[in-house]
């Protein structure tokens, strides 16, 4: 029965007596499991992360933050991000994009982000907080064999000093802007 | 049954090739087959329509969506689906990895990829998955709301499909209407109402509103809803004006509430306020009578509780004495038993002992009248036992005395017979000779004494015996006619003395 609401989430509530529920929201399944993320969160967050619904109500469009974490070239730092959620989420990864513009071997220049549980690797088990936290690792530990930035997947190796740089110069020009 | 997953169907299905599509399509087929007899198992008497939504037959009533529920109490995190955050509908978990979660999550969390959604493991779906059964078990003891609207119940999460859709009168059922597709509530859901799915103009707002919905809409939407009440100036949402002058308003003219203990006053509510404040006068006769009213009842109560212990008392009393009067029965029987039993042929000790350890658990109290029949009963078959027992050993020696005795006296019956013959061989030893010394007297002339015969004829009497047979007969026929009569007579004395003990008994 919930296979029949997850095809065709406009259904339910429509067909409910009228009333509390009238509203049509997309994804109903995805919704319900939203806010219990949001409570997870809320209860028990999780250390240099968060994430919060956007303003606007949409419990399908969330903001979120990472704290650079320390002894990598992100120490102190802290990136904003968006998130878009699918209407069969979590069946499906949600959209996730750095919206602090990052120096970073595997994000691009316009924020998207190269990781495989974001893409082929992701399962339904995946929740926001666990996919922060992958993310905070990644910028630790990036995956230099598949770079969409090439230049910062030379430099991580090389020139540790100047990525730093590069890192710094890349935050706080785009910061000031915002 | 399709084939077992290819690699390639973990691509998007954007990419996949037509072949590929048609063999998922294929797949998802027989995943909703497995859903549906896995949820038709546990989930109430109506999801086996429920699983055939495809084929456009309608359930009875609108199907639980267990993934909506909500519970009495925080329900522990370790019985929450990873995919879907709530406790399991009907839990299956994976066969190689041993990961549980809500079936219908993981057959769709499969659809998208054929692997296990915590460690990636490719899993088949015709073979790596089973129940869950002891969380399925723990599942079922979660107490649980009701989610019908207005609906307020609360049991084990076992239970609430047979509520739902037997008894409980929010549960969103078929409209009445056939031409209509939609749900209304069991106890709007009657023919006389019709379909309450029609749109209708708010008669205060002009906005169309549903029918079943028009309430909800008065009470929280409706603009132009409340007006102020005339009599007390108050906003009151206007469908409601009816129950607020009945039961709200402080401008309606009501009676006092003592009155039907006599007040008599009526007066508009703020008035009956006041006045049921400031003692009305029938305030305290109405406590009285309210309180004696209630003790009425309190003492039927107890009257009725008193009788039930009174008999309850009786019962057990008559239980009381009956026991001890068994018991009483038991320990003569005991003391009777043992005084008969023979020392020699004591019975079995189990059997003997076990009557006595019956009794003693007399002073103590049973569990329940069948244990305590059941108790009386063994003891009786044992001590049945035991007197058969006594009864076989009585009869035997019954017949042992009985034999011995009887050998004694044949015994002495022999020895009698034999004596008897003893003395018969004498008295014919006797006669013989009597006879031959007669014949001896006829032949010498009547002259010599009996005894001078007897030791004369003492040595050849075995040649004579024979011969003389013949003249005894004779003699004794003659006798008479001599004076053998008087002879015989008076010659007995010294042959009695001869027949003493001393003497040597005759040769045969």
């Amino acid at each position: 029965m919930e296979d029949n609401q997850n095809s065709a989430p406009g259904n339910v509530p429509a067909t409910k007596l009228g009333g509390a529920r009238k509203g049509i929201e997309p994804g109903l399944n995805a919704s319900k499991r939203l806010q219990t993320e949001l409570m997870q969160l809320m209860t028990s967050p999780a250390p240099g992360v968060s994430a919060f619904p956007s303003a606007d109500g949409n419990l399908l469009a969330w903001r979120a933050t990472i704290e650079g974490p320390d002894d990598t070239p992100y120490a102190g730092l802290t990136f904003k991000l968006s998130f878009e959620f699918p209407s069969n989420y979590p069946y499906a990864p949600p959209t996730v994009l750095f919206r602090t513009p990052i120096y970073h071997p595997n994000v691009d220049f316009s924020g998207r982000i190269c990781l495989d549980i974001l893409k082929d690797k992701w399962t339904a088990a995946y929740n926001i907080q666990t996919v922060l936290l992958s993310l905070q690792s990644l910028l630790g530990e990036p995956n230099n064999a598949s770079p969409l930035n090439g230049e910062a997947a030379e430099l991580w190796d090389k020139d540790p000093a100047l990525f730093k740089t590069k890192v710094m110069d890349r935050h706080k020009d785009i910061e000031e802007d915002e | 049954m399709p084939p077992p997953n290819t690699p390639e169907e973990g691509v998007p299905a954007a990419v996949s090739s037509p072949p590929a599509r048609a063999r998922r399509s294929a797949r998802n087929a027989s995943i909703s087959s497995v859903a549906a007899t896995i949820g038709s198992e546990t989930q109430g008497i109506c999801v086996g329509s429920v699983g055939d939504l495809s084929s456009r037959t309608r359930p009875c009533v609108l199907p639980i969506n267990y993934q909506e529920l909500r519970y009495e109490s925080e329900v522990d995190k370790s019985l929450e689906c990873p995919i879907c955050r709530t406790p399991f509908s009907v839990p299956i978990t994976t066969k190689p990895c041993g990961h549980t979660f809500c079936s219908v999550c993981l057959l769709r969390a499969h659809q998208m990829r054929p692997v296990c959604p915590i460690d990636r493991r490719p899993l088949d779906i015709d073979r790596d998955f089973c129940k869950a059964r002891v969380i399925h078990d723990q599942l079922d003891r979660l107490r649980v709301k009701c989610p019908s609207q207005g609906c307020d119940y609360v049991c084990p999460r076992e239970l609430l499909a047979v509520h739902y859709e037997r008894y409980c009168e929010g549960t969103p059922v078929p409209c009445p209407d056939n031409s209509c597709d939609l749900w209304i509530a069991r106890h709007d859901a009657t023919p006389d109402k019709g379909c309450l799915h029609k749109y209708t103009p708010c008669q205060y707002c002009s906005k169309q509103v549903m029918k079943a919905a028009l309430e909800e809409h008065y009470d929280r939407e409706c603009s132009g809803n409340t007006v102020k009440c005339a009599e007390c100036d108050v906003d009151v949402v206007q469908h409601r004006m009816e129950s607020h002058v009945v039961n709200d308003c402080p401008s309606t003219v009501v009676s006092c509430k003592w009155s039907s203990y006599g007040c008599g006053k009526k007066a508009p509510r703020r008035d009956i306020w006041a006045h049921e404040k400031k003692p009305c006068v029938y305030q305290a006769i109405g406590r009285l009578v309210k309180d004696r009213e209630e003790d009425r009842l309190i003492i039927s109560e107890l009257r009725a509780r008193l009788s039930t212990v009174e008999g309850r008392l009786r019962m057990s009393e008559k239980e009381k004495t009956e026991r001890k009067e068994r018991k009483r029965r038991q320990a003569s029987s005991n003391v009777d038993n043992t005084e008969n039993t023979i020392p020699a042929f004591v019975p079995d000790l189990n059997l003997s002992n076990s009557p006595r350890a019956a009794a003693s658990y007399n002073n103590g109290t049973w569990d329940s009248p069948e244990d305590y029949m059941l108790a009386q009963f063994e003891r009786m078959e044992t001590q049945m036992e035991d007197l058969r027992k006594n009864i076989h050993e009585l009869d035997g020696l019954h017949s042992m005395r009985l034999l011995n005795d009887t050998m004694r006296l044949n015994e002495q019956i022999a020895e009698l017979g034999s004596k008897v013959g003893v003395i018969g061989m004498h008295t014919t030893w006797l006669m013989n000779v009597q006879r031959q010394s007669r014949g001896q007297q006829r032949a010498v002339g009547g002259v010599g004494s009996p005894l001078g015969a007897f030791a004369s004829s003492s040595g050849g009497s075995g040649a004579t015996s024979g011969a003389t047979a013949g003249g005894v007969s004779d003699t004794l026929r003659n006798a008479p006619d001599n004076e053998g009569g008087r002879y015989y007579s008076s010659n007995m004395p010294p042959r009695r003395n001869s027949d003493g003990r001393g003497e040597n008994p005759p040769r045969l």
